[in-house]
């Protein structure tokens, strides 16, 4: 492997880790928010009805 | 409830898009701007990712530091959480640093691995907050994982003393500081275009970890939110 194989490498693993720390993340946070709203419904409709 | 979050998340969406600014800016600049390196050649850019990851890796465990201290202090869970989320991301970032530092050391050293005294110490500083993730899962009583886990937060962090010093105290293969040295300015002992380079990678680094720290922070909020309303109801 030549010198720009070893920062491609270097550079396409942080990146590429990256992304998939943040969209693994970004769906617990979804995933946490849409819990949260379905809580808030049933309390509303617990007191409503 | 809803209406409070908003001007975070259009806090976060802002960081996130300034952070992705940034790194563009920053990748360009150190892959097609900086000249390389007179002795390492093109292989030195790997530089301008590993200095800023393990800075933001220190960063990280100096929140985990704070927070945990102040979790022991005063009890406070929202410390608990921050010392929690700094500590995945500091997780991420470390093992980010040896990845690129082993990929470095390939072409200039021979060898993807050594256990020269910083690196051992890194991977030390990796398994210390690894631990620390893990003891948290293993402890069923939420209060007793907080306090054992801001204990070896507390304790691991006096590891980075030891990695920063450890290329002066032993005979080590990594190469002494480049830039936080005590007898010299860092202008003084970096060309300017890499200099330049490090800072920019480092701003990018930094806004994308913020973000990435608030994301993480909101996730233990919600899902700590979930947990008592759950409590609630069962009672």
């Amino acid at each position: 492997m030549g010198p720009w194989g070893f920062v491609g490498l270097a550079y396409g693993i942080v990146w590429g880790v990256i992304l998939i720390y943040w969209y693994c993340l970004k769906r617990r946070y979804r995933a946490a928010a849409e819990e949260l709203a379905r809580l808030d419904a049933e309390e509303t409709s617990r007191k409503h009805g | 409830m809803a209406s409070n979050h908003q001007p975070r998340k259009k806090r976060k969406g802002i960081l996130g898009a300034l952070a992705l600014v940034a790194i563009a800016i920053g990748q360009y600049w150190n892959l097609a701007v900086v000249p390389p390196d007179a002795y390492q050649g093109e292989v030195q850019r790997i530089m301008y990712l590993h200095l800023p990851s393990i800075l933001t890796a220190y960063l990280s465990y100096f929140l985990v530091f704070i927070g945990s201290g102040m979790y022991l202090w005063k009890r406070e869970k929202r410390d608990d959480l921050l010392a929690h989320s700094a500590a995945e991301l500091g997780v991420l970032f470390t093992a980010l640093t040896i990845i690129e530092g082993s990929i470095w050391g390939k072409p200039t050293w021979g060898v993807w691995w050594t256990w020269d005294a910083r690196l051992t110490l890194t991977a030390v500083l990796l398994l210390i907050y690894t631990g620390y993730l893990m003891l948290r899962s293993l402890i069923e009583d939420e209060n007793r994982a907080a306090s054992a886990a801001a204990v070896v937060g507390i304790i691991g962090f006096l590891d980075i003393p030891l990695i920063h010093m450890s290329v002066y105290w032993w005979r080590t293969l990594h190469q002494p500081p480049s830039i936080l040295r005590p007898d010299k300015a860092p202008w003084e002992n970096v060309h300017p275009a890499m200099l330049t380079a490090l800072v920019i990678s480092f701003v990018g680094f930094l806004l994308l970890y913020f973000y990435l720290l608030s994301l993480r922070y909101r996730v233990g909020e919600m899902r700590e939110e979930i947990k008592q309303r759950r409590l609630e109801r069962g009672r």
